[in-house]
């Protein structure tokens, strides 16, 4: 990729700000290219012109594939996009906020709470369906992460990154105590625990996208503007301070975010840890430790590697699929693993 | 965290002959109080956890009497069916338990001072990841069937462990490097594990999920031999891990400066690491949170004298012999015992990391 | 101040050590209670267990410990077991539906566990349970449950009839079972039982004879509709055989051939006239699928002939006769011209 030749030392600025713009451009143009793909690839075969087709009477879809085509595979691609873009974010400021790359949605307590919230609602309060789910799953994530925020800031000198870690982990591992507890005596609920706990863009339809879609716009449009506050946080609580940076109304913002964009992408898709954890090493590895340029590569690389790998999910499962979540843990991370031994990926 | 020796408090330092005699006795003091307290808290928390195992014994399902458990132990007196239930039953499972708590607190305190990350415990680096991975596919592919599973959770430990420790080598292991690696294959093996779970039938998904959370007598009796004769074997190193570890602690430079080569120290702590946490998940499936706990209790019961290994044990063997008990008798039905351990050790941590603020120390 | 709270500790624990009682006797003089029934007859006795192994015994044993869907089997022929366990709570399992179950000691209400010591105090001498072909092993005692609970095992013998082809295997292996236990099969409530699953069974093959009927069995999931391989599922076989056409998918997961997997892209690839859909998920099922577009791509689905399926549980006799009454008036309605 053309980013990753641009060095940052010896360019003077200007230069080095067009080359990483350029690299970013190409990145996204290959976003229209993979969604393309998405629409027209599938575990169902349909001809181009079939697929051309059912564009031309979106009103009246009355064939089979004209059905797959408009109400399964376009929402399926503009949801892949989004919680991608959504993740390599959350990620990105997630590690940069707690200066930890082992920082990822899920050690910040969202998948633990989104999954006691599903569990907890399948077997208290007998409720289910997709959209409960979804529901549920969002205001559990955001308020176990408000619980690691507030349990991580206890003391003198507030939420600093070793404690916010500690407190996820704690958080999540009491939380996935009791999930485990509810869900191995309640058969039914078990049922739709294993689907639920892979990961996956498979049967989310027009009303799931409309319904987090809004949060998850929001939130990215939130998290492209925390660029300058991230880099005034890496250079440490002093120089931040230096600066002129609230750290803890800072910290409070940072946190509201990534609540917001993992909240809602884990509830639409179950948990997908991957692409949070894996996404902003990357995108570091290619631009440099600027968090303003960080944050837009992470988006484009996050979108473009959740719906590449559901793409290749769907072609590689035959009549069936494979989850996203497989996909990115069997593919991505090998690929993750390679990186980490041949490349020389910055220390947080 | 600081070494044993910075640990000890400062002595009074005003001049004089005098003063620098009494400062000096001081240290010898401190220094005395500290051996005493490194030998002492196991000793004791040992022995609470045999009189607590005792005690289990007696308030299983079956209450039995002091008499007839120790008769039993002892094999001074005959009774069938208390000799069944002491003997074949209950006597294991409290073995076990110690067993399986020992290694995972021993395993988890080296694997933290040795990466020096208060989070790396190997829960969390990848190892049980892929000892589950290994297991499930023994529960959820038919091909498998039959399969001993405590045979493939230790060959899958050891396996991932190997791997991680070949991708992670580059002139020497890093920490960062390392923990990294850890996170990649814990995904790969979660990708399996998800798509195992979902490709299954329901009654083999149950059976996997059961396996996951972990249980104290998941294992058969042979299995927990191993473990115990392996812990036996551990004992006469405990003394030269206990340096290991404090060379590590040491950091590079410094342990270079004294002549000691970090690699085949570091690679002898992560071996024996892993290998008594492949038994031990071998024996029970991967239980969480008793690896994580164990080091940071033991440290807080030990005071200076820090970072002691057998502390961290018993203090593992305690949580799992309370936790198999909760999870066997106290709850309306029974529940595996990771359920419990991580309801139980979550709270603590909160604890801790709210009280380790108070002292300005920041984890 | 905290080695001075372990202390503590400790000695209370001690105290409390020295202060607990026992439940079970001290002389070892096997005091088993006598045996209520008085009909049993002389031993010895012989059973061939499922897995072909022949078990024999010098006495007939009064003493059982059956697994949950055996032990309904067995009082339906007036052989009450002394202990039983199932895979779920007493109060929720099917099988045990209107069972009597006074006097009888429950080891276990959950998958994987059962309380072996308080069984070894019952003093069983047989152990009762369908056998897994597949799994080499009988229900509860499978491969991947807690060596703990396998140890039931050592307390006695372990027998019962195969899964397998047919649902029948199980009700009439019970009844043999039963038969060299000493019960008195044909006056029982097992005889009525089996002549009310004959007169249900003759309906049901009567009411497909005049009709032209396929299905397909199916477990729907947000992700993907799961068809069943009628091979692995003896109550499809046996319906097959009575005159439904259940469907044989074409290509079954090769790792996992009870299915085959089917996105919902290609959810209309088989058109039988009724689907099925797993009863212990039924309703949860229903609301699954209305979400999917592609569902209705199904013309069974679309005409809403959807019906239960008894999946993967029926032992008795009498569970077998209620569904297929039930699922023989589901299938009245259904129009066959649906499907292909």
């Amino acid at each position: 990729m053309s980013a990753a030749t641009v060095t940052a030392t010896a360019a003077p600025r200007r230069r080095r700000a067009s080359g990483l713009a350029a690299g970013l451009v190409l990145l996204a143009a290959l976003v229209p290219v993979l969604a393309f793909l998405s629409i027209t690839q599938g575990s169902r075969d349909i001809a181009l012109r079939d697929v051309l087709d059912a564009f031309g009477h979106f009103t009246q879809s009355s064939s089979v594939d004209d059905t797959v085509t408009v109400r399964l595979r376009v929402p399926r691609t503009i949801l892949g996009l989004l919680v991608g873009a959504a993740l390599g974010l959350a990620g990105t400021l997630l590690q940069g906020l707690t200066r930890n790359a082992l920082a990822d949605p899920g050690i910040m307590g969202v998948n633990a709470g989104a999954a006691f919230a599903v569990v907890g609602s399948i077997t208290l309060l007998g409720v289910s369906g997709l959209g409960f789910h979804v529901a549920a799953a969002f205001v559990g994530a955001l308020a176990a992460t408000a619980l690691v925020y507030a349990v991580g800031s206890l003391g003198r000198d507030g939420a600093t990154p070793v404690k916010m870690a500690l407190a996820g982990a704690a958080i999540t591992a009491g939380l996935t105590a009791v999930t485990t507890g509810l869900l191995l005596t309640d058969l039914a609920a078990q049922q739709q625990y294993r689907f639920w706990q892979v990961g996956s863009l498979a049967g989310r339809y027009a009303p799931i996208v409309t319904g987090v879609a809004p949060f998850l716009a929001a939130g990215v449009v939130g998290a492209l503007l925390c660029g300058r506050w991230l880099n005034a946080l890496a250079l440490g609580d002093d120089a931040a301070r230096g600066l002129g940076v609230s750290l803890g109304r800072t910290r409070v913002v940072l946190f509201l975010v990534v609540g917001l964009l993992c909240g809602a992408a884990t509830a639409a898709c179950g948990p997908i840890v991957f692409v949070g954890l894996v996404v902003p090493h990357v995108a570091r590895f290619l631009c440099g430790p600027d968090y303003r340029w960080v944050l837009p590569y992470a988006m484009v690389l996050g979108a473009l590697l959740l719906l590449g790998a559901d793409v290749l999910g769907r072609v590689l499962g035959g009549t069936g699929e494979l989850q996203v979540g497989v996909v990115l843990g069997i593919l991505g991370a090998p690929f993750f693993v390679l990186l980490v031994r041949y490349a020389r990926l910055a220390e947080l | 965290m600081s070494t044993p020796t910075a640990a000890a408090p400062a002595a009074p330092t005003r001049p004089g002959e005098e003063n620098r005699t009494d400062a000096r006795g001081a240290l010898r003091r401190t220094r005395q109080r500290r051996r005493i307290r490194a030998l002492a808290v196991p000793v004791v928390l040992l022995s609470v956890a045999a009189l607590l195992a005792l005690l289990t014994l007696c308030f299983g399902s079956v209450r039995l009497s002091l008499d007839q458990v120790l008769g039993s132990l002892l094999g001074i007196r005959d009774n069938g069916a208390v000799d069944f239930i002491v003997r074949d039953l209950a006597g294991p499972q409290v073995r076990a338990a110690l067993c399986v708590g020992l290694a995972l607190g021993a395993a988890g305190t080296i694997f933290q001072q040795l990466l020096r990350n208060p989070l790396a415990s190997p829960d969390f680096v990848g190892i049980s990841a892929g000892a589950s991975a290994a297991a499930v596919a023994g529960i959820a592919v038919p091909a498998f069937a039959g399969a001993s599973l405590p045979a493939l959770a230790f060959v899958g430990g050891l396996v991932t462990a190997a791997v991680m420790y070949l991708l992670a080598w580059r002139d020497g292991i890093t920490g960062y490097r390392f923990v990294l690696i850890g996170i990649g294959t814990a995904a790969f093996s979660t990708g399996i594990v998800g798509y195992l779970l979902t490709r299954t039938s329901l009654t083999e998904a149950r059976a996997a999920l059961h396996w996951l959370t972990g249980s104290i007598g998941q294992a058969g009796d042979a299995e927990n031999d191993v473990l115990l004769v392996a812990l036996i074997v551990f004992v006469p190193f405990i003394p030269v891990l206990q340096r290991m570890l404090r060379t590590v602690e040491m950091g590079d430079d410094t342990a270079r400066g004294l002549g000691v080569r970090m690699e085949p120290t570091r690679l002898a702590l992560i071996a024996v690491g892993v290998l008594l946490t492949s038994l031990a998940t071998a024996v029970a499936g991967p239980i969480a949170f008793v690896a994580l706990v164990a080091g940071p209790v033991a440290d807080r019961l030990l005071g200076s004298a820090r970072g002691g290994i057998v502390a961290a044990g018993a203090v593992g063997a305690l949580l799992c012999l309370v936790a198999d008990y909760v999870a066997q008798y106290l709850l309306p039905v029974e529940v595996p015992t990771g359920v419990v351990t991580g309801a139980v050790g979550a709270p603590y941590l909160l604890w801790l990391i709210a009280t380790t603020n108070r002292r300005g120390m920041g984890g | 101040m905290r080695l001075r709270l372990a202390v503590a500790t400790a000695a209370s624990l001690a105290l409390a050590l020295s202060a607990c009682s026992s439940d079970v006797a001290d002389d070892d003089d096997d005091a088993k209670p006598a045996s209520g029934a008085s009909a049993t007859p002389e031993g010895p006795w012989t059973f061939t267990d499922g897995s072909g192994e022949v078990v024999e015994l010098d006495q007939v044993p009064t003493r059982i410990i059956a697994h949950a869907p055996a032990a309904a089997a067995l009082i339906s022929y007036g052989i009450r077991p002394v202990g039983i366990y199932g895979d779920e709570p007493v109060d929720t399992d099917p099988n045990l539906d209107g069972v009597d179950l006074t006097g009888i000691e429950i080891l276990g209400e959950e998958w994987g566990s059962i309380d072996v010591a308080k069984a070894s105090t019952l003093a069983p001498d047989l152990i009762v349970a369908d056998w897994w072909p597949a799994e080499k092993a009988h229900s509860g005692l499978e491969n991947s449950v807690k060596a703990k609970s396998k140890k039931l095992a050592e307390l006695a013998p372990v027998v019962g009839p195969s899964q397998g082809g047919s649902i029948l295997n199980l009700a009439e292996g019970y009844e043999d079972l039963a038969e060299t236990l000493g019960a008195d099969v044909e006056d029982s409530q097992g005889a009525e039982d089996k002549a009310a699953f004959e007169e249900a069974r003759d309906a049901f093959v009567a009411a497909m004879e005049d009709k032209d009927l396929t299905a397909l069995a199916v477990s729907p999931t947000a992700d993907l509709l799961y068809a069943a391989n009628p091979e692995y599922a003896p109550e499809l076989l046996d319906f097959t055989e009575w005159g439904l056409q259940v469907v044989t998918p074409d290509t079954p997961d090769p790792d996992f051939p009870y299915w085959e997997n089917l996105s919902w892209e290609n959810a209309d690839k088989y058109q039988p006239d009724v689907l099925l859909i797993d009863s212990r998920s039924f309703e949860e099922a229903k609301k699954t699928v209305a979400a999917q577009p592609t569902w209705t791509s199904i013309r069974a689905a679309e005409a809403g002939q959807l019906i239960e399926w008894p999946a993967f549980w029926l032992h008795t006799y009498a569970d077998y006769a209620d569904a297929l009454t039930k699922l023989t008036a589901d299938l009245a309605d259904v129009d066959d011209t649906i499907g292909d």
